[in-house]
């Protein structure tokens, strides 16, 4: 077992290299709506139990299910009511299983990056050809849905292996969201190839906010508007990034949507944002930033 | 390092739809549009969960959402469960009954058995029940042999029946749980339809070894058993946020041309405390005072959606 993911220097944040976003934006705002199939008879995983009760667990994935059936829509319409895409944290089954909602999402101009086949099929222990194989399969499934290449990846369930970032980088993925070490995108040290990580957001997420830690809706935008504030705030000294992860079958429900509108009716009213794609961040860091990044890591943050 | 074998990427239901064949999957979008008798926007269900906890429930495979939580024997579970029985469910008859309200009990059988008086008082407010099983002791699970599921169903369903006549026509599985079998069972015991599949906001059909059923959407997120115990949210979360549903889905119903359904998902020994009961009347009277609402208890709701939306879903298959 390792003690430390290895993959990132540390980096203070004081001193570093500026980062400056398109139009001198402050901050890069991104949106990953997670659209999820949890299987209803998954198959066995030694380090986890896929539900919470014996199969079938009807409570928990009639309400994952109720994301695809209804919230999707819910949280998709206002999105598009504030032209924020999305870049969708896909569990690429969704392609074969409901194609409407990946037509919705090419319609609305969204990303699609891949959080492996299904959310009940973790990565723990997973042999490197496997996990090879699921990220190829992701690629050819992105592209023929939707003609996109796989240029992002969040492990499916946040169950990575200690060898993924690795596989990532040599299956040709730009950027991850495996590590919430920073504000702002960082190199990952990869033994080939070369590899960013982007903010995601375990803070802002849905699922720690309204379902773990039982957060109304009201709060949940205070929450969330507060994180935007202070990120956009600091994005004057140099670029931040805020990611707000969502997942249909919470945001989406009546009672919650309204704090999502909120939310991006907060971000959008402030003109220094880049309403951005994680292909977009990841690109933008790279071709303009990350070779000074990596010089000033190099030289032992000074 | 354990590894996994390789047929832990084989993936047997990656199809288009779901993953197993009891419904088809409909996006809320999809669904055809449904009208509501007078031309109302939205039905209000008030569901009340009736649930009989017994003392000795087995903690085995599962505690339900308000089970014996703590060591046996749990005076404390099972009295203020009991409360709701005695106490609570008058509260909210009396609640209801001022402003011309009925609800759907989703009621435990032994209830009908065990508290006549309550039975009666039920029946002549004009009250629908469903049947939500033998008691919360009775949990329908995967683990659980046919024969014996089929026993309970049909016993919970007779028992009702015999209590309140044939129109008991729901069932809610305890603790929204079931087997593989539990739909065909209660289509067998000639039921209508069924309330545990928390998927959606409207009703939809369901295939069924005895024909077809209706899934009616009845809430967990947004209801008090998971607000105010499971979360121990203050009850203005939970009343502000029905409150909240009611405005998405009315403003669903104006631009979609199609009634929508806000179940209000309540229980006896959670709403109908003293320092509850006022808030529900609250949000009753909140309710009531938007327009384009349409009560009406579970079945009354199934039948208009049966002989407009259901019907027109039925056309297209």
């Amino acid at each position: 077992m390792l003690s430390e993911p290895g993959h990132y220097d540390y980096a203070p944040y004081r001193r570093r290299p500026r980062i400056t976003w398109p139009g001198g934006a402050r901050l890069a705002f991104w949106v990953a709506p997670n659209i999820e199939h949890y299987e209803l008879e998954p198959p066995p995983n030694p380090r986890r139990t896929p539900w919470p009760r014996p199969v079938p667990d009807v409570l928990n994935y009639a309400w994952r299910d109720y994301g695809n059936r209804a919230g999707f829509w819910r949280m998709a319409d206002t999105m598009a009511k504030y032209e924020v895409r999305g870049s969708v944290s896909l569990n690429t089954a969704v392609c074969d299983h409901y194609p409407e909602i990946i037509e919705r999402c090419c319609e609305l101009d969204w990303e699609l990056f891949s959080h492996g086949a299904y959310n009940t099929r973790y990565f723990y222990d997973m042999p490197e050809a496997m996990q090879r194989e699921v990220i190829r399969d992701d690629r050819a499934t992105i592209l023929r849905a939707s003609g996109q290449s796989l240029d992002g990846w969040l492990t499916p369930a946040l169950s990575n292996d200690e060898t993924t970032q690795h596989v990532l980088a040599e299956e040709g993925i730009k950027y991850t969201l495996d590590m919430l070490h920073d504000d702002q995108p960082m190199p990952v040290k990869v033994r080939r190839g070369s590899l960013i990580s982007i903010p995601y957001s375990l803070e802002v997420n849905d699922v720690p906010l309204l379902q773990l830690r039982n957060t109304p809706p009201a709060q949940y935008a205070a929450i969330c508007k507060a994180q935007f504030d202070q990120l956009y705030a600091e994005g004057a000294e140099s670029g931040t990034v805020m990611c707000m992860p969502l997942h249909p079958y919470l945001i989406g429900q009546p009672h919650r949507i309204a704090a999502l509108d909120e939310v991006l009716r907060h971000v959008t009213a402030h003109d220094d944002v880049w309403l951005a794609t994680g292909r977009e961040i990841a690109a933008w860091f790279t071709e303009h930033h990350l070779a000074e990044f990596q010089a000033w890591i190099d030289g032992g943050t000074p | 390092m354990t590894g996994l074998p390789d047929s832990y990427l084989h993936y047997p239901h990656r199809r288009r739809g779901l993953d197993h064949d009891r419904f088809a999957f409909r996006a809320l979008p999809a669904a055809a549009p449904v009208a509501w008798p007078g031309g109302a926007r939205v039905a209000l269900w008030v569901a009340v969960h009736m649930g009989h906890f017994p003392m000795d429930a087995p903690a085995k495979p599962f505690v339900p959402p308000g089970g014996m939580e703590r060591p046996y024997p749990s005076y404390w579970d099972y009295t203020q469960r009991d409360y709701g029985n005695r106490i609570g469910i008058y509260r909210l008859l009396r609640v209801l009954g001022e402003r011309g309200l009925r609800a759907t009990a989703l009621m435990s059988a032994v209830l009908a058995t065990r508290y006549p008086a309550l039975a009666r008082d039920i029946a002549a407010a004009g009250w629908e029940v469903a049947a939500a099983g033998i008691d919360m002791g009775h949990l329908h699970h995967g683990g659980l042999d046919e024969a014996t599921e089929r026993g309970w169903v049909h016993q919970a369903v007779a028992t009702l029946r015999g209590a309140f006549g044939p129109g008991v026509r729901g069932w809610h599985s305890p603790g929204f749980s079931q087997s593989m079998k539990t739909l065909d069972l209660i289509a067998e015991a000639g039921l209508d339809y069924c309330t545990d599949w928390v998927n959606d906001d409207m009703p939809y059909a369901v295939s069924t070894g005895s024909g077809t059923l209706t899934a009616m959407p009845l809430p967990y997120d947004l209801s008090d058993q998971r607000m105010l115990h499971q979360q121990m949210l203050p009850t203005e979360a939970f009343t502000d946020a029905v409150l909240a549903a009611h405005a998405t889905l009315d403003a669903e119903a104006r631009a979609s041309g199609g009634g929508r359904i806000l179940t209000l998902a309540i229980t006896p020994w959670l709403m109908g405390q003293p320092h509850r009961i006022r808030a529900l009347a609250g949000l009753l009277d909140a309710l009531q005072a938007r327009d384009g609402l349409w009560a009406a208890t579970g079945r009354e709701i199934l039948d208009a959606w049966r002989a407009s939306a259901g019907r027109a879903e039925k056309g297209q298959t």
